[in-house]
């Protein structure tokens, strides 16, 4: 079976308000893939619908071709990201990965692997609390990683890190991509995932905008894009974070005036 | 990749064992276990130490229940154990790592149900402790204080069977009302809230019996969770005697079996809601 994920018609309401509405995609293997849009676009509302963690209100999600909540071995099939601070504070970083290895069978030596992987060997002993917001993020995607799945899903994985770490972490997603595996990452700024994603999944107010390769977003494809800059040598950033300002104009829940408009901060 | 119906799986098992490896893994739960232990032998040591068989009814020799007075450190050390066992469902909403542990293993019942038995045999093995020693220090301190055979009091050793109940009854008052706290600290997600719900299920009732018509004492305290459940410290002796009074109105076992009931009822509702909620 192929590492996929699919959305196929994801609804999620709060209340009176449409978090995400009708949502399809696939997610392919061998490329990553991004989730941007605007804040409150509803990108972690679909991660967690994905994850089985919210119930839908219509649609469903499948991970290699099974709904979440029908894996026999979760963290085998799928790694996730979600948020840097879920660990308990008084736990130490090995201790964390050692509870999740359990969960799943998983053998001991995963733990100091994926450790390793992420450069907190030498801090595996201390407590997590003690620890900085880019290193928590590496604890989480270390525990995203524990069981060598074939599918990766990560919530804004470069929040709170240094330029090093960013730098490292896109190298990562390209490497994980490149041994075959599905890999999906969202962000609000689409300038984070340059050089980094194959290809986008834009959405805003829960919608789907644009599934679209960044090239083709470059050359103008999709709903009103801003085709002009596309032209320009190799894609400069500024044309692709125009483009992906246009495709969301209409989508952001908070928009200051005229004048705090400028497309490139 | 993706496994078939063979190989490893997220099952019972794993869950427990993850469940261990998070409980043994904090310092609160050492801190939780060193307070229930201490709390309970040091204000029982307390209460041995500051009654005496002057005063009492000269008519009713031996009508104190010296097994019951070196196990009372209990009524403060419950305290520490629905801390501990609340907060072992509410820290994992309050970080977020509860949908860590949802992914780990979708199967959230199976998931709360590990940790109820991890956090209850936890709970049952230094409660055991703790009677043990509270009742082995209480007995020389009672003696001291003139509870002897003399003034009506035989003493008393784990081989009588009414003082083994008591004892390892006391233990599993403490489990099961750890089971109780698991399941609060499931439904109400919030470690404040759940604490005073269960603490509050505890002592308004006992509160309450200094304003409640005398008719309504005994159904009151029959159905509560703590005056039934800690009906099991009674031994017999007193048993007749104050049930004769009509003070403790429910039998050693059936009482432990109604605070298993609410315990029962708060994992029932914290089963049904875990599913169908989001995390």
């Amino acid at each position: 079976m192929d590492a996929t994920i699919e959305a196929d018609g994801l609804t999620k309401r709060y209340g009176r308000v449409t978090a995400v509405d009708r949502l399809s995609f696939t997610v392919a293997p061998g490329r990553v893939t991004g989730l941007v849009g605007p804040n409150g676009a509803g990108k972690s509302t679909t991660m967690r619908l994905l994850l089985g963690l919210d119930r839908p209100d219509a649609g469903a999600a499948r991970v290699n071709g099974r709904p979440y909540r029908q894996l026999r071995s979760p963290l085998r099939e799928v790694g996730a990201l979600l948020h840097a601070s879920a660990t308990h504070r008084g736990r130490r970083a090995r201790d964390h990965l050692l509870w999740m290895a359990r969960s799943n069978d998983l053998p001991p030596r995963r733990v100091d692997e994926a450790l390793e992987l992420v450069g907190l060997s030498e801090v595996a002993r201390r407590r997590s609390g003690g620890f900085s917001l880019g290193m928590r993020q590496r604890l989480g995607i270390a525990a995203a990683l524990l069981g060598d799945p074939p599918v990766l899903i990560f919530d804004e994985p470069v929040n709170g890190l240094d330029p090093e770490g960013i730098r490292w972490i896109r190298g990562l997603l390209r490497s994980l991509a490149g041994e075959g595996r599905a890999v999906l990452v969202s962000s609000h700024l689409l300038r984070e995932l340059e050089g980094t994603a194959d290809h986008l999944l834009v959405i805003g107010r829960g919608r789907l905008l644009a599934d679209t390769s960044v090239g083709e977003l470059l050359r103008g494809r999709g709903p009103g894009a801003a085709g002009q800059d596309a032209a320009a040598p190799a894609g400069g950033s500024s044309s692709l974070e125009a483009a992906y300002l246009e495709l969301t104009r209409d989508a952001v829940d908070y928009q200051a005036g005229d004048a705090g408009l400028d497309p490139e901060p | 990749m993706s496994a078939g119906w063979r190989g490893p799986r997220a099952g019972a098992v794993q869950a427990l064992r993850a469940e261990w490896t998070k409980l043994r893994s904090v310092p609160a739960s050492g801190w939780a276990a060193v307070a229930t232990v201490g709390l309970t032998v040091l204000l029982s040591a307390f209460v041995c130490g500051s009654v005496s068989t002057r005063g009492g009814d000269p008519a009713h020799p031996g009508d104190e229940d010296v097994v019951m007075l070196s196990l009372s450190g209990v009524y403060l050390s419950q305290i520490a154990v629905v801390a501990l066992a609340v907060t072992a469902v509410t820290s994992e909403y309050a970080s977020g790592m509860i949908r860590v542990s949802f992914l780990a293993n979708p199967r959230r019942r199976v998931v709360l149900a590990a940790k109820a038995a991890v956090v209850g045999a936890a709970v049952l093995a230094a409660g055991l402790v703790a009677s043990l020693l509270s009742f082995s220090a209480g007995q020389p301190i009672l003696a001291g204080n003139g509870f002897t055979a003399a003034n009506g009091y035989p003493p008393t050793s784990l081989a009588d069977p009414a003082a083994l109940r008591a004892v390892a009854g006391s233990a599993v008052y403490l489990a099961l009302l750890a089971l109780l706290s698991v399941g609060a600290g499931a439904v109400l997600r919030h470690a404040a809230g759940a604490i005073t719900t269960v603490l509050g299920l505890l002592f308004v009732p006992l509160v309450a019996l200094s304003f409640l018509p005398e008719r309504l004492w005994e159904p009151v305290q029959r159905f509560a969770p703590m005056t039934a459940g800690l009906a099991v410290q009674s031994t017999a002796g007193s048993l007749e005697l104050i049930a004769g009074r009509s003070a403790r109105p429910v039998g050693p076992w059936a009482g432990l079996g109604i605070l298993a009931a609410w315990a029962a009822a708060a994992l029932l509702l914290a089963f049904a809601l875990v599913e169908r909620r989001d995390a």
